[in-house]
């Protein structure tokens, strides 16, 4: 009898021990591991962005023809793309956030969904009313709506399941972000870094909505879920507790109430060490006169326990950030990187600020961080040992101070990369990166925090990157266990959209013109196919297969900071124009409006 | 009845003189040289408007963006509307109320001045010092 009951505990110790197994959403797991669909936004919870579907190639891509269209009706930017899942494609818009089920078959809206949402939440997001699209997981669909209001709906018919209010947007959260499931839970951020709020990520139960767990980027240890003696950080070369109070401790009084660390990119897991990883925001204000100190944990990539909520390891990547390099930028897994002649199971990251980060991705340990283009000059390098950037004073807007404008930092706050994602190909192991290649002057001022109202603090002016080829954007392919760009492929304007790349030996991204263009993954500078599309994309690539047939499909519709901001702000107003005609020509190729193309081979 | 046109009466006399002493001579609410001095009052406006970050809708150089284009409001909006505009808000179409802000209600006559300025052509985007 003993024997028998010792025999079952081990059983059970056993499930236990290998969570990722036996516990995560099989349902969503099958689904990714078929190529046939595209279940979640980045394909898969890696964040690879990469597909094994290989009937487009280098070798036909060129015969590529547009098979059908869709219009949102929705104008303003649209981010992310939609997913597929068996027959049926799901797609979404920018604030009012509709969502359309799609019949594959013949392109029929099965369902709609558009939400009744306060338009006052508009003024209250910041850079253009964008969202990043939805998830799949057990019969339903989640949408993350601006107001922050994450709903269930079912995938059949579009109904609402549940609904659950995640933020308060009169205290500035808003939401952008898509959300994520990983296991019975759907992962979900907010925005609102540049209106003082206080960065959070939650879990909420896929089957009722209940909140699981909610763990600040700020504050005292409990609110972040970190064990002083548990949670761990890179520190003079190894890993080491955080010890107590690591938030507090960095910032002056109570400003860590008011501190960003927002959380609205995208999210990826590992169902072996059964943990999430995301990047938190910049602190807030941007003015970093007025918030003395590290300002932990903004900046910061974060690995959490899926289930818990608890903090098992955090890097700080921008300490005391000057420029607003929001760490929130994707972080991709990716196993047997040879980092000096040793394969890592690891985490990439391409950081706003420039640099490319390769971590261990269970213990944490900083393993590379080199640029990844090369105009980067607000910092020398990193110390490996203490894991800081070392900061240029001349491009310090820290030291030269507030109330002076602070030129030539590059790159600009818009970051080396953004939110578009990047593809990563376990055929070569390379990642394939979209990033933006522009430079500013800053000048920090004081402000007032008032609840809701803007609380950025900062003026800003961008451009181009003197002295380098004339546009703003660069495609790229990175090694991540040297921290070298392989090859670098100049472009006109940022390049604002997620990148695909594919078995058949492509990489496929969006350009803010609207061009769609498909690359030889082993020459980038190869360019196969491009089709301009019905407005600039800020959109990612996904693929498909249907009935036999691979397709590729996008959203245009530029807007987003990129085009918003490139199309109408960036003017240097007080030192002439003549550094800004890229940036104006914008105009010249696109307009505004959401479109979902989709391409097949004839 | 006849009282109420005579008070009207007189609250439109009192603001056809007020400009009297709140507005330049030549009837402009804004002091400009150089089309980047201005006055105080106008340079607070400024202020107000980079600390409120108005330019996330509306645009660095006020054409619109989000937001309505500013340059082509003020020439047809009256300060008061521009003032009810902006502390009320205008909920349904996205614009918040300001009455909540202090920099706001206490310079709303400065960021009247500097955007009349914007729109008349006489002010330069950007950067603004103070008119001495």
């Amino acid at each position: 009898m003993a024997s028998k009951r010792t025999y079952k505990w081990g059983v059970l110790f056993g499930l236990a021990a290998l969570p990722g197994l036996a516990l995560a959403n099989p349902e969503v797991i099958k689904l990714t591991g078929d190529s046939k669909n595209w279940a979640m936004q980045a394909g898969n919870m890696q964040n690879q962005r990469y597909s094994a579907l290989k009937q487009i190639n280098k070798d036909n891509v060129k015969d590529l023809k547009v098979a059908w269209t869709f219009s949102t009706g929705v104008l303003r930017g649209h981010e992310g793309g939609p997913l597929v899942i068996g027959d049926m494609l799901y797609v979404h818009s920018p604030f009012p956030n509709k969502v359309f089920a799609i019949s594959l078959a013949d392109q029929q809206i099965k369902w709609k969904y558009e939400p009744k949402q306060d338009p006052t939440v508009i003024p209250v997001m910041c850079c253009d009313t964008v969202n990043r699209g939805v998830a799949y997981a057990d019969g339903k669909i989640f949408l993350q709506q601006a107001d922050t209001n994450l709903v269930a709906l079912d995938a059949k018919t579009g109904k609402e399941v549940w609904k659950v209010k995640n933020g308060d947007p009169k205290k500035g959260e808003t939401n952008t972000n898509a959300p994520h499931v990983f296991k019975d839970k759907v992962i979900t951020g907010i925005s609102g870094g540049e209106f003082g709020v206080r960065g959070y990520l939650a879990a909420y139960d896929i089957k009722t909505g209940k909140q699981v767990w909610k763990g600040y980027s700020t504050g005292p240890d409990a609110e972040m879920l970190m064990d002083p003696d548990k949670t761990m950080t890179w520190t003079d070369g190894k890993m080491a507790p955080v010890g107590r109070d690591s938030s507090l401790k960095s910032w002056q009084g109570d400003q860590w109430k008011i501190g960003g660390g927002t959380t609205w990119g995208w999210f990826s897991y590992d169902p072996k060490l059964n943990l999430l990883y995301y990047g938190s925001g910049n602190p807030s204000t941007w003015n970093p006169v007025q918030r003395p100190g590290d300002n932990k944990w903004s900046m910061t990539i974060w690995a959490r326990d899926v289930d818990t909520g608890q903090t098992k390891w955090v890097y700080q990547m921008t300490p005391h950030d000057e420029w607003d390099f929001d760490g929130v930028n994707e972080m991709i897994l990716a196993d047997g990187i040879n980092v000096k002649g040793k394969p890592r199971n690891v985490l990439v990251h391409f950081d706003r600020n420039g640099f490319g980060y390769t971590m261990d991705r269970a213990t944490g340990e900083l393993l590379v961080a080199e640029k990844f283009d090369p105009t980067v000059n607000w910092a020398t390098h990193v110390d490996m040992k203490t894991g800081r950037p070392q900061v240029v004073k001349q491009y310090s807007t820290q030291a030269q101070g507030a109330d002076v404008n602070t030129k030539g930092v590059c790159p600009a706050a818009l970051g080396t990369k953004d939110q578009q994602p990047a593809a990563y190909n376990p055929a070569n192991k390379l990642f394939y990166v979209p990033t933006n290649h522009v430079c500013m002057d800053y000048e920090p001022f004081k402000v007032e925090y008032t609840a809701g109202q803007p609380y950025v603090g900062a003026t800003l002016s961008m451009y181009p990157p003197p002295k380098s080829h004339g546009g703003m954007g660069n495609f790229i392919v990175w090694d991540a266990g040297t921290g070298k760009i392989v090859k670098s492929k100049p472009e006109k304007f940022s390049v604002w959209s997620g990148a695909l790349v594919t078995a058949g030996g492509i990489a496929c991204y969006g350009t803010l013109e609207g061009y769609v263009k498909c690359v030889d993954a082993n020459d980038i500078s190869k360019e196969l196919y491009k089709f301009k599309t019905a407005s600039g994309i800020i959109g990612n690539l996904n693929t498909w297969e249907y009935k036999g047939k691979q397709y590729i499909g996008v959203l245009s519709g530029i807007g987003g900071w990129a085009g918003i901001g490139l199309a109408a702000g960036l003017e240097k107003d007080t030192d002439g124009l003549g550094a800004v005609g890229g940036y104006r020509e914008l105009k010249n190729y696109t307009e505004l409006g959401g479109v979902l193309t989709v391409f097949v081979l004839p | 009845m006849k009282k109420t046109q005579f008070v009207a009466g007189i609250a439109f006399v009192l603001v056809a003189l007020s400009p009297g002493y709140a507005v330049a001579a030549d009837g402009k609410p804004y002091k400009v040289a150089g089309g980047n001095k201005v006055d105080k009052v106008t340079l607070e406006g400024w202020r107000t408007w980079r600390a409120l970050a108005c330019e996330r809708c509306h645009g660095a150089r006020q054409e619109g963006m989000v937001g309505p284009s500013l340059i082509e409001s003020l020439r047809r909006l009256s300060k008061d509307e521009f003032k009810g505009s902006v502390l009320k808000g205008r909920p349904e179409k996205g614009m918040p109320n300001f009455d909540g802000s202090k920099m706001v209600t206490e310079n709303i006559d400065g960021l009247y001045a500097y955007l009349k300025g914007r729109a008349d052509g006489a002010i330069q985007p950007g950067r603004l010092e103070e008119l001495k």
